[in-house]
């Protein structure tokens, strides 16, 4: 995998919950903000599960394939369903949602890392 | 009238249980795809969990036609295996080859699994109203 881009990734989208997280404490709803530093994230998510892809096809080197595009896929789709979920609703909980969704994409890129350098 | 489930709060722990819903139908799949024989007891159980973190957030989502008794029944289920397999697991590792999301309380997961449930009920009750039974 290309380390630069995930460690932007992790801190990008740990920053992501932290702003998220100031949003839930003042109470407000996600804005154009907030929800382009999503978007930010998201094109990032796309550039590595192309570029992951890509190589797991490649040369898998051992890792499992299946499990390694699951966690790729899997990671595009959060943040968009988080940003959705928390618009549905004007409310602390709602908001809170895109807290969860943007640790969730940490949390899976980190793993990805480790299924990667096995 | 008793609340809905889907507001305020209720949305942020659906998203968790979508997320842990998420994650355990992927490892299940995964686990029953590649390798079934090795562990058919942890697999199979991955399996179950994997279904009733699914039946937890319908029925927290309100989805389906009786969604409060889906989400009680899916948090209680999810309450009595993480604390039965948590046991199991601790007291005799051998059992499971293979780890489950309820493996020692969940600790491969944050302990997140052994909370959940928890939180999961606390609010069924919360937003349980006053004249609603189930």
């Amino acid at each position: 995998m290309i380390d630069p881009l995930q460690t932007a990734l992790i801190g990008a989208a740990l920053l992501l919950a932290v702003a998220t997280g100031v949003y839930v404490a003042l109470d407000r709803s996600p804005d154009l903000v907030l929800i382009g530093l999503a978007a930010l994230v998201e094109v990032g998510l796309l550039v590595q599960a192309v570029v992951g892809i890509a190589q797991v096809v490649g040369d898998s080197r051992g890792v499992s394939v299946v499990t390694f595009v699951g966690y790729l896929l899997a990671a595009l789709v959060v943040l968009p369903a988080g940003v959705l979920w928390s618009l549905a609703e004007r409310s602390r909980g709602a908001t809170a949602v895109l807290v969860v969704a943007a640790l969730t994409v940490a949390f899976l890129v980190v793993r990805l890392d480790q299924i990667w350098s096995v | 009238m008793s609340t809905s489930t889907r507001s305020g709060l209720g949305r942020a722990l659906i998203a968790v249980y979508a997320v842990f819903a998420l994650s355990a139908t992927g490892r299940s799949l995964v686990q029953l795809a590649t390798k079934a024989g090795e562990a058919p007891l942890a697999y199979s159980l991955s399996a179950v969990a994997a279904l009733v973190y699914i039946a937890a957030t319908l029925g927290l989502a309100e989805v389906g036609p009786s969604p409060r008794r889906l989400a009680w029944a899916a948090c209680g289920f999810e309450l009595v295996g993480v604390l039965v397999v948590g046991t199991l697991t601790v007291a005799d590792p051998d059992l499971f080859p293979d780890a489950t999301v309820w493996s020692a309380f969940g600790q491969g997961y944050g302990y997140f699994p052994l909370v959940l449930p928890f939180v999961g009920l606390g609010w069924l009750v919360r937003t349980r109203g006053s004249h609603a039974r189930s």
